[in-house]
């Protein structure tokens, strides 16, 4: 059976009491879902970001909500973003930026340079950062700068949160203070919902005026299995241990070889590698990863972190290529 | 039937295992002397086991050069031209232009950098190829990562091409030590996508190459300083710059232009020495090599410490498009002299499209 360590989804299936829930929700497919459940939902979000349910945003996925940021808000403004970062995104901003500035972070360490990155926020800009980075899994800004962004009221900070419950890392409690400060979350990868697409928006003030007419088009299985996942966070917080300490397994290992790894903040791992057809070799024995030559540099490989078993079918094969290598 | 090339350097690569660094010239006899192995059999064969489409037919060179190799398979295929015993670079070009005569339209080749001087001598810019990594020598970024990659570039071979570089290595100095390119010319490649998609999303939207050159040359051309020297270094970006400017500029060479005429053609040193003595203002506009980064001392060793000394970093331009630069770790510079080398170093804006920047770390 194929291993899918390509596109950072939970290994874990939602728990019995989720499915059952979603299972719910499609016996009543032939309804619209119901007002009553989103708000219900943003409730449960809300209690769970410490944030007022009016900041809140939901979306079938985060990649539509950074879309609409985009498409709002780079009219009259310079989009900064980093490079590598998202790779839907930032070819979405490469397409419809009429001003786009791109700061590469590069090895060894892929830090963001506070001073760098301040310098330019010299003219109306929205700024769009992944926070960890992805594919790097690195934070790029700690509290301290985003300070300093937010204090300069040309700039409208955008964070990508997708991984902050691998990260533990996130700005939610700056929302109220900082009227140019939105965050985006996924409930896809720690809450392990890939598969229904449910992003949400934590927005400030300014944010707020251009989203109060955002249509929801969130279907009834999708709100029933995410207000289900809300309910008990334990679950969620669970498998994010078992995930981090895989990860921590798995990186261990692999620093035991030739590879270079890139330790983050995800539930994923950087890795370079010289091993001429590294991912296709992976391929052939049925253990997808993410090729990242595709669209960055060649010779680097996301890999995300699977079950203890797929983590080990994974291994045994790096092994034995860097022992034929 | 899509008609496709097969043409194969059956001495690449020799060098390598005796410690040669190359067989450009005669060093092959020195190798076979040593004991020295052809080592392309094996790469062209794994490729050729690996590629599955059924409507291809092959015209491939005859006996070593390709038909050795092709009549192991089951592929239609035709043989052209002759050879000798000993082959050499006569016979590669000889061979790719009877294969141009027969109309293919991708050309596969196994060599390394010096076979891909020969076929971009042939084909220019013409047909898109696939250059199968065989040679002692490949840091041309025109080549497949290996054989297996190749295969998976024939057999998904996407409409989209791309140029990349094709590199002049200094071989005897490569035999010293010292690592001496220049850029030769470009070659089109198919620009394929790794079979490890994400089926998440369609990756890799990207505007073509071709649209993204002429934004950064409609951009360079609305900032465009009157009276100001603008040196253009080699480069098909630069190229596409000039040809927007309305002046013939070489592809290769170092030309520069003042109030939209050009002033100097494949600059030197000298050259470009005396041009910068006439003028106040100067900018010089640059590309960096796909794959290492080079912007400075590699494909442009005309622009020597002494002419950057006049020139200063503030007047330094560099313009690549989105994707060249985005599979770029950093920018390089090597001049030959460290004060040089440090003044440049930090970060740097480069010009990638239609008022589209991005910052990236020269080391």
């Amino acid at each position: 059976m194929t291993i899918n360590l390509h596109i950072n989804e939970n290994p874990y299936s939602p728990a019995k009491s989720i499915q059952k829930a979603a299972i719910k929700g499609l016996e009543k497919a032939n309804r619209y879902s119901e007002p009553k459940d989103v708000i219900e939902l943003k409730e449960l979000l809300g209690k769970y970001n410490n944030v007022s349910i009016n900041r809140i945003v939901l979306s079938h996925g985060s990649d539509l909500l950074l879309r609409e940021i985009i498409n709002i808000f780079s009219k009259d403004r310079k989009i900064i973003m980093v490079n590598p970062s998202f790779f839907s995104v930032s070819q979405y901003a490469l397409k419809q930026a009429l001003r786009l500035t791109r700061i590469q972070i590069s090895t060894p360490d892929f830090k963001l340079d506070p001073y760098l990155l301040l310098n330019e926020l010299n003219e109306p800009t929205l700024l769009i950062i992944d926070n960890p980075n992805n594919p790097t899994g690195k934070i790029l800004i700690d509290g301290g700068t985003a300070e300093k962004i937010l204090q300069n009221k040309n700039v409208l900070l955008v964070v990508d949160e997708a991984y902050y419950e691998f990260s533990g890392q996130t700005f939610a409690s700056m929302i109220e203070e900082y009227p140019n400060l939105a965050i985006t979350r996924t409930m896809d990868k720690a809450f392990s919902l890939a598969g229904l697409r449910l992003g949400y928006l934590l927005m400030g003030d300014y944010f707020k005026e251009h989203f109060s007419d955002f249509p929801i088009y969130l279907s009834t299985p999708t709100l029933f299995a995410a207000i289900e996942t809300l309910k008990k966070p334990e679950n969620m917080t669970a498998n994010v241990d078992k995930i981090l300490n895989e990860k921590i397994r798995v990186e261990k290992e692999l620093l035991k070889t030739e590879i270079q790894v890139f330790p983050g903040k995800a539930n994923f791992i950087l890795i370079k590698t010289n091993i001429p057809d590294f991912g296709k070799k992976l391929n052939d024995k049925e253990v997808i990863i993410c090729n990242l030559s595709d669209e960055w540099i060649d010779g680097y490989y996301r890999i995300s972190i699977g079950l203890r078993e797929e983590n080990d079918i994974l291994l045994s094969i790096i092994k034995k290529m860097c022992k034929n290598a | 039937m899509k008609k496709i090339g097969l043409i194969v350097n059956p001495i690449a690569g020799m060098g390598g295992s005796v410690g040669l660094k190359g067989t450009d010239g005669e060093i092959y006899k020195k190798a076979i002397e040593l004991g020295a192995k052809p080592t392309t059999p094996e790469r062209i064969e794994q490729t050729l086991a690996l590629v599955n489409r059924k409507e291809l037919y092959f015209i491939v060179a005859p006996g070593k050069m390709g038909e050795d190799f092709i009549k192991k398979f089951d592929f239609n295929y035709e043989v052209v031209s002759k050879i000798d015993e000993e082959t050499n670079a006569d016979d590669t070009k000889r061979v790719i232009r009877k294969m141009m005569e027969k109309g293919i339209e991708l050309l596969i080749f196994v060599g390394g950098d010096g076979t891909a001087k020969d076929v971009y001598d042939v084909l220019g810019l013409t047909i898109p190829v696939v250059g199968i990594p065989s040679g002692v020598k490949m840091f041309s970024p025109v080549f497949a990562l290996s054989s297996f990659a190749a295969a998976e570039i024939i057999n998904n071979e996407s409409n989209q091409v791309i140029e990349k570089e094709v590199l002049d290595i200094d071989e005897d100095a490569f035999r010293e030590g010292k690592l001496g390119a220049k850029l030769y010319g470009y070659l089109k490649v198919p620009k394929n996508l790794s079979l490890l998609q994400s089926k998440k999303e369609p990756s890799n939207v990207s505007k073509p190459e071709k649209i993204s050159k002429e934004e950064i040359a409609e951009y360079i051309l609305e900032n465009i300083e009157k009276d100001t020297l603008y040196i253009l270094g080699p480069g098909t970006t630069l190229k596409t710059i000039a040809d927007k400017m309305g002046v013939k500029k070489t592809l290769l060479g170092i030309d520069a232009v003042f109030n939209e005429e050009l002033v100097g053609k494949d600059l030197n040193e000298k050259g470009l020495l005396d041009l910068i003595k006439k003028y106040n203002k100067i900018k010089i506009i640059l590309t960096p090599i796909g794959g290492n980064g080079f912007i400075l001392g590699r494909a442009s060793k005309q622009f020597t410490p002494e002419v950057l000394k006049l020139i200063g970093k503030e007047n330094v331009i560099v313009v690549a498009t989105e994707d060249k630069i985005s599979r770029l770790e950093c920018l390089r510079v090597d001049t030959g002299n460290a004060k040089i080398d440090n003044n440049l170093k930090g970060h740097l804006k480069v010009i990638t499209g239609y008022k589209t920047e991005t910052i990236i770390e020269v080391k």
